[in-house]
Order: structure tokens, then sequence, then C-alpha cells
């Protein structure tokens, strides 16, 4: 065995034992949790249609091990494991007497948060286009944004990159306008059978509005037209529209 | 009148100070040149000391709620064998990620590759369309999934696993005999959850993307199915 291969099994060996770990490593303490309703049903499965199998009656504790979407596989102090839900798990109180609270994300969080990540397809300079963002947030109305994106099209394909600052209007409203202002680059790679002209890189500038709207719980849609300007080596600068829609989070 | 009241008021404030621990001893600031005064320093002490009504003997507990550990994401590899329209059917292999919004829909990014065999007419004429760079497919989607069947498998009396038949739907790229096509996939898998934290999925999903690899162009369709194991974190 060369010395690179072996260096290549024992990154492949601690991946693995780094992707395994949180599923062998049980010596943990969980969140303990007190029935206070009539009992709490367990499922057999994360989902509402799973049938119940257990009940914890009333002043009975649950341990929390871990969170799947919206459903939490507990143990019961009788060690049987189940699945309940969080709507009626905020029906119970931790061993403080304080009721249980789990904050999935609501419309607060939304208009005051610090991160963001989404994904669009939609169309640029008439091609196809996949493109993904991420946001870190100044405050509720200014969020410093970068975005990656490839387009595919008939005569040309290539990436583009775009860094800029979006404001949002009406930060505390469910809908609200974006106007967004920044600069990038595009990488074109032009698709020509008779004449092959090289793939070129250049900088571009930015100026668009869009729209976001919230969903549920952390996460929103998110609509926007850009109209680039691409600063040209040749004669002319070039106008590029782009257009997309898509769907993001925030945390 | 009012005035009055108010001397009256501060008289008897003033009056009150000296019981003050903060404004004790005021008054004696003048008489230094007679420390004899001056109250000893163990009994100023002890005119200081609040009077203990009841000791405090349990030191305040700090209560740390332990986080809940969520487990939504799932990466896995998977291989299988895709049918490259006009260029035959050969393995695959990929690498996915996956993300659980809610217990119905759940974000998927999966990448793949294989190899684009010879087409018919590359086989009779003995003509190459393509180089053998040329002939790598290499793909990435961007899905969104919906649980449409959950439910249940059983494995004899005690062992029963959670399962769901889903159905995903996205865009993408392929980049295939050279060039790179927007392409859109859609299929449906199931997957099994033996254990909390892995699961085994069988999907088959369609590629479709718009060709001229052949002269005219035309909206081809590469049917991948594939068996793939992935980790719950």
């Amino acid at each position: 065995m060369t010395r690179r291969a072996r260096q290549c099994a024992l990154a492949g060996l601690l991946l693995l034992a780094a992707l395994l770990a949180p599923a062998v490593s049980g010596a943990r303490e969980y969140l303990q949790l007190f029935v206070t309703e009539p009992y709490l049903e367990l499922h057999t499965g994360p989902g509402r249609g799973y049938p119940v199998f257990n009940v914890v009656p009333r002043e009975a504790s649950v341990d929390v091990l871990f969170r799947r979407t919206d459903w939490f596989k507990v143990r019961t102090e009788r060690g049987v494991e189940g699945w309940a839900s969080l709507k009626d798990l905020q029906k119970t109180v931790m061993a403080n007497g304080t009721p249980f609270r789990f904050n999935l994300g609501d419309l607060a969080g939304f208009n005051d948060h610090r991160y963001e990540l989404g994904i669009f397809a939609g169309e640029y300079g008439g091609a196809n286009y996949i493109s993904m963002y991420g946001a870190l947030s100044f405050n509720s109305q200014l969020h410093l944004e970068l975005a990656l994106g490839e387009f595919l099209g008939r005569y040309s394909n290539g990436v583009t990159g775009d860094l800029g600052l979006a404001h949002v209007v009406m930060p505390e409203s469910r809908w609200s306008p974006l106007l967004l202002l920044g600069v990038g680059e595009v990488h074109t790679e032009p698709k020509a059978t008779l004449v092959q002209p090289s793939d070129r890189t250049e900088p571009t500038a930015y100026a668009g509005i869009g729209i976001r709207f919230y969903l549920t719980r952390r996460f929103f849609l998110r609509a926007e037209y850009k109209a680039h300007y691409v600063f040209t080596t040749r004669t002319t600068n070039e106008a590029v529209d782009e257009w997309k829609a898509g769907f993001a989070f925030f945390y | 009148m009012e005035s009055g009241i108010r001397v009256l008021l501060l008289i008897a404030a003033l009056a009150t100070l000296p019981g003050c621990a903060t404004v004790h001893g005021w008054f004696h600031h003048g008489s230094s040149g007679a420390p004899s005064n001056a109250p000893a320093p163990a009994s100023a002490a002890e005119d200081q000391a609040p009077p203990r009504v009841i000791e405090p003997e349990i030191a305040r507990r700090d209560i740390t709620v332990p986080k809940i550990r969520s487990r939504n994401f799932e990466l896995g590899a998977d291989y299988g064998i895709i049918s490259i329209e006009d260029f035959g059917t050969h393995p695959s292999y990929g690498f996915t990620a996956a993300y659980h919004i809610t217990e119905d829909f759940f974000f998927q990014a999966d990448w793949g590759r294989s190899r684009g065999g010879e087409t018919s007419f590359e086989t009779l004429s003995q003509i190459q369309l393509l180089t053998e760079a040329e002939r790598r497919f290499t793909y990435y989607d961007l899905s969104l999934g919906y649980n449409f069947l959950p439910g249940e498998a059983f494995i004899g009396r005690s062992r029963a696993m959670t399962s769901a038949f889903y159905l995903l739907g996205g865009v993408g790229g392929t980049d295939f005999g050279g060039d790179t096509k927007f392409t859109v996939n859609f299929g449906g898998g199931y997957r099994v959850v033996p254990a909390d934290w892995w699961a085994l999925h069988i999907v088959v999903q369609d590629h479709v993307f718009q060709s001229s690899l052949l002269g005219s162009t035309k909206l081809t369709n590469n049917l991948e199915a594939r068996i793939g194991v992935t980790v719950f974190f």
C-alpha cells in the first residue's frame, strides 16, 4: 500500500467515524419533560399517520433524545422509545416547572435574523439559470449577500458571482419589497461551431428589485430581478437581465 | 409655612442619619485630634453587620437545559445504472445530501457520474463522435422531495421500520458530450429507515435535457435507477 493510499484510507475512516459518532455515543444528558396533560401519546414514527402505541401518564417524565422536523424521539422512564409531536410536547413542563417551549422559527425571527440561505431557478440573459445565495444581516433592513449561479444557454454557458447589499423595505411585514445593489463577475464559455471564441471573465455591476414572502417557521419565498451591466473589453458594454424565483430559510 | 415644614422634615431626616451605615461616623470626622473618641474597629464591624435572621445554606443552582439535537440532514452515497439516450446503459455512482424541512417535504442535492458508450452509428461506422473525456456523464440536481406514502415496513413479527415512497422534482445541470445542459429531473424513491441514524434508498429518476449531439436537437430522457445508503445527522 502506498503512502498516499494509506492516507486516503485513514481520512476515509476518520470521516466514517465522524459520521457514525452521533449514532453510537449514548452517554449524554437529555432534556427531561414532565407530562401535565392526562397523557402523552407516543407514535411509532415521525409523522401524523403513524399509530399511537404507548401513552405516558400524567406526572411521568420522558427524556428527549433528538428531533426530526416537528417530531421528537423520546424515552419513557420504563425505557420505551417513541415519537412525540412538538404540539403535544409543548403541553409538558421542564424539571423546574416552566413550560417547554421550542422555537422552530416564526415571523418575529424572520424580521430579525442573522443568516439566510436559499436556492433559485430562473433566467439569465435568456439562458436557464440555477443559483444559490447566502446573506448576512447587519440589521433587519440591511443585508450583505453573496450569490453564485450557473447559466446554461443555447449560445453560451457560464457561471456568475455577485456580492452586494439588499435593503428590506418593510422588514416587519410578511411581504416585503427588496432593493438590490452590487458588483460581480461573470465567466462565459461561448458555444460556437464555426469560430471558437475564447472563454472570458468580466466584471459586472447590478441593480435590482425583489420581493420576499414569509411562508412558515424558518422558510420564505423570494423572487427578484437584477439588471446586470457587464464591463467588456469590446467596444460596448453589455446589459443582461436576470429573473429568478426560489426558496430560502433563515437562522 | 411650607418652608417651615421642609426644615422640620430635614431636621428629622438628619436625626435618623447616624443610624444609616453609609453615613455613620460623619459627625466624628471633625474630631481628628481625639482618637480615643473613635469607636474600636471590632465594635464598628459588629454595628455594621446586618442582623442574620436565616442562614442561607443552599447555594443557588444554575439549571442548564440540555440542547435537543436535530437529525434533519441526510448524507449518503449511491450506486446504480443509467440509460443515457443513444449512448447505452452504464453503471453510475453518486452522492446525495438532503435536508428534511417538514415531515412531508425535503430538499435534496444530488451529484452523479457515469460514462456514455458508443451510439449504434459509431459501432457500425467505426467513426467516433465523442472523445473519451466527452463521454463522461456528470450531473447535479437540486430537487424538492415530497413524502407521498409514508408507512412502515415489517421484517418478521417484532421488527418494524418506518418507510416512505417519495416524489422528487427539480433542476440542475448535466455535463456530457463537451457541453453542460440545463436539466430537469423528476422521479420517485422508496426510503426505509432501519435505525434512526441510517436509511436505505431505492430511487428511479429521469434526467431530461435538450441534446443536439446526433445532428437534430431533441429532448433526451436519461433514466437512472440507483440504490443508496444515507446517514442522518
